[in-house]
């Protein structure tokens, strides 16, 4: 029984493998998709507890994605993949419905961390 | 050469002029003398000459009124005898020589056209009756006085017991005397050499006189003058000249050293002037240069900022996989194992390209932020407060002078806290730890704007001249390897630059450095 079901959205592959590796053993169902629109096709299909964001993407950003995902799943819970350091943006994706944002790089624990107070937020 | 000097000199000009004048002045006046006394002379002359025939006249009468002929031959001829008696001639009538001192010349008769008969007779219908006299020369050029004086008839000859004589005859005969003019003629040259002489004595001291006068009145001040005003014209504005007359020398040299006095003033105010315009002229040229080397600073920080957070942003990615892959390898190794450190030290090292990452970011950040009024002086103490409790600081005294009466700057107050903790960071570093770090808020204007400085003065080692132009680039330090990431000025230049500000640095290498930031007041 996994503990939840957690969908990365990056368009780099290092990133969603390292959530992945480090997500899967802690026993979450991690699926990746490499941009938002890939992404927000496959939360049409499934059904998923967190999604984690880059801001940063080639054709759909971040906050793009986190305004929709509010829109059509707002239990969704949406943490959000900054690379900037930036209060600002953090700021301005809380507001728009994000959880919590995390910087990169990230540690395993710090992203466990994170995404355990998602979940219990959500249960 | 020195002789037409002198011609053209003004003495020169002047003594030739007056001698000139005196020459012919004299010349004329002389000649008038000359003449005048000449006149005067022959008139006495004259005189001596009709009173002599008249004399003759008179001597004769007796041997006349008796009809003596050989007494009035031997009275012409005494007479005749005397010297400068060069003729005596008695004539009848009939215009016959009766007597004379020449006997040879007795019987001689003379027409009317003669030079003795002429001047009464000549076209003259009747005859005059009174003496003549003509001037003529002898031989040698003296002048001889011709004198003819009529015997006119009287009582005593017509009733004399000779009856030569009628009644009613008018004039007798004639008497004519050539008398010499010689002793005259000498005596006149003789003055008028004597007169000459006089002129030129006179003329001679005249003209030394005038040269003395004109050589210590004219010459020698001109002579000063000239000299002054060479000097003055070689550029000796000093020069003064000595004339202590009370004459127009004297007043032109005093006027002349009054100008010269102007002169100097004016040429010293001059290069007074020119040295101040030299001056500003250098100290706007070097304005001018830090200004545009700043624009040229800016400009490189703005681009490197913008590449730097490209960069940035493609590193993090990469830096996410190896962190966090070699946590999930790290638990794959027992505690205290080798392999285990190797790994923690590949997870540092990507945690310290993070912290340079965040600088980088945070250095191309300084950009677009919400602003407002801030509180420069509080910013200053909440900065100060933050450090105060670490451990670096245990050894450093701060003082404070800040300026309460300060106006608002418009401002990020986090941003300006990062850049305030930057300043007080560094200073710390420099001091190693012990020293006094001064930290002062004042109100400057610039360039007619006001400005809220803040100071951050340390006693810290220094900043070298070459160190003092990289300062503001990023990724410059001095700090050892690790322990800076040489962005902290660059972040903090990136930041003051984006409030409209500016950030520099005094700082004498052994003594200290004073940061000095400025920002434009808020205005509502």
């Amino acid at each position: 029984m996994s503990k939840g079901k957690i969908l990365v959205i990056d368009d780099e592959d290092i990133v969603l493998m390292s959530c992945h590796r480090a997500l899967t053993p802690e026993g979450y169902d991690v699926k990746t998709a490499k941009s938002g629109v890939e992404g927000l096709k496959m939360l049409e299909n499934e059904l998923f507890h967190v999604a984690l964001i880059d801001v940063k993407m080639p054709d759909m950003d971040g906050m793009e994605v986190l305004k929709k995902i509010k829109e059509r799943w707002p239990d969704v819970v949406v943490i959000i993949i900054t690379g900037y350091s930036a209060i600002a943006s953090a700021v301005s994706s809380i507001k728009l419905g994000a959880f919590d944002y995390i910087e990169k790089p990230f540690t395993p624990d710090g992203i466990m961390s994170v995404i355990k107070k998602a979940i219990s937020q959500k249960v | 050469m020195e002789a037409k000097r002198f011609v053209y000199s003004l003495t020169g000009k002047l003594i030739l002029t007056i001698s000139a004048l005196m020459v012919i002045g004299s010349i004329i006046l002389g000649y008038l003398m000359y003449r005048n006394r000449e006149a005067e002379l022959i008139e006495h002359s004259v005189d001596s000459g009709i009173s002599f025939t008249e004399q003759i006249k008179k001597s004769t009468r007796f041997g006349m009124v008796n009809y003596d002929v050989n007494l009035i031959q031997r009275t012409v001829e005494d007479i005749g005898s005397s010297k400068g008696v060069n003729k005596i001639n008695i004539f009848d009538a009939k215009g016959k020589v009766a007597y004379s001192a020449r006997k040879e010349e007795i019987g001689t008769v003379l027409s009317l056209d003669s030079y003795v008969c002429k001047p009464c007779h000549a076209g003259v219908s009747k005859p005059k009756t009174t003496q003549s006299w003509s001037i003529s020369r002898d031989k040698e050029g003296y002048r001889v006085l011709n004198v003819i004086q009529p015997v006119h008839n009287e009582p005593v000859c017509y009733s004399a017991a000779c009856h030569v004589h009628p009644k009613d005859q008018l004039v007798l005969g004639l008497v004519e005397a050539d008398l010499s003019l010689a002793y005259l003629d000498k005596g006149i040259r003789k003055q008028g050499l004597v007169l000459i002489a006089y002129i030129a004595s006179f003329f001679l001291i005249i003209s030394i006189v005038l040269y003395i006068i004109l050589w210590k009145f004219v010459h020698t001040p001109v002579n000063i003058l000239s000299k002054g005003m060479k000097r003055v014209a070689s550029g000796d504005l000093n020069y003064n000249v000595k004339i202590d007359t009370k004459d127009e020398m004297g007043e032109l040299a005093e006027v002349f050293n009054a100008m010269t006095a102007d002169l100097s003033k004016a040429k010293k105010e001059l290069v007074e002037w020119g040295n101040t315009l030299e001056k500003k002229v250098g100290e706007k040229t070097e304005e001018i240069r830090k200004a545009h080397a700043q624009l040229i600073h800016s400009a490189k920080l703005a681009s490197l900022g913008r590449m730097a957070a490209g960069v940035a942003h493609e590193i993090n990615s990469p830096l996410t996989g190896i962190v966090t892959f070699g946590h999930l390898l790290l638990k794959k190794f027992p505690e205290g194992s080798e392999d285990r450190e190797d790994i923690e030290v590949v997870i540092e090292q990507a945690n310290r390209c993070s912290n340079i990452i965040k600088g980088l970011l945070s250095f191309a950040r300084a950009t677009t932020v919400d602003k407002g009024p801030v509180n420069i002086n509080d910013v200053v103490k909440s900065s100060l407060n933050m450090v105060l409790r670490k451990a670096d600081f245990f050894n450093i005294t701060i003082e404070q002078n800040l300026d309460e009466s300060l106006s608002p700057v418009e401002a990020n107050a986090s941003q300006l806290q990062q850049v305030f903790l930057n300043m007080i960071l560094n200073a710390a570093d420099a001091m190693e730890g012990k020293g006094t770090l001064t930290v002062y808020t004042r109100k400057v204007t610039e360039n007619d704007r006001t400005f809220a400085e803040v100071e951050f003065t340390d006693t810290g080692h220094g900043i070298s001249q070459e160190n003092m132009a990289k300062l503001f680039e990023p990724f410059f330090t001095t700090k050892p390897v690790g322990k800076g990431t040489g962005l902290g000025l660059a972040v903090s230049h990136g930041i003051v630059q984006e409030h409209g500000g500016k950030i520099f640095v005094k700082s004498t290498v052994g003594e200290g450095s004073s940061f000095f930031v400025r920002l434009p007041l808020y205005e509502r």
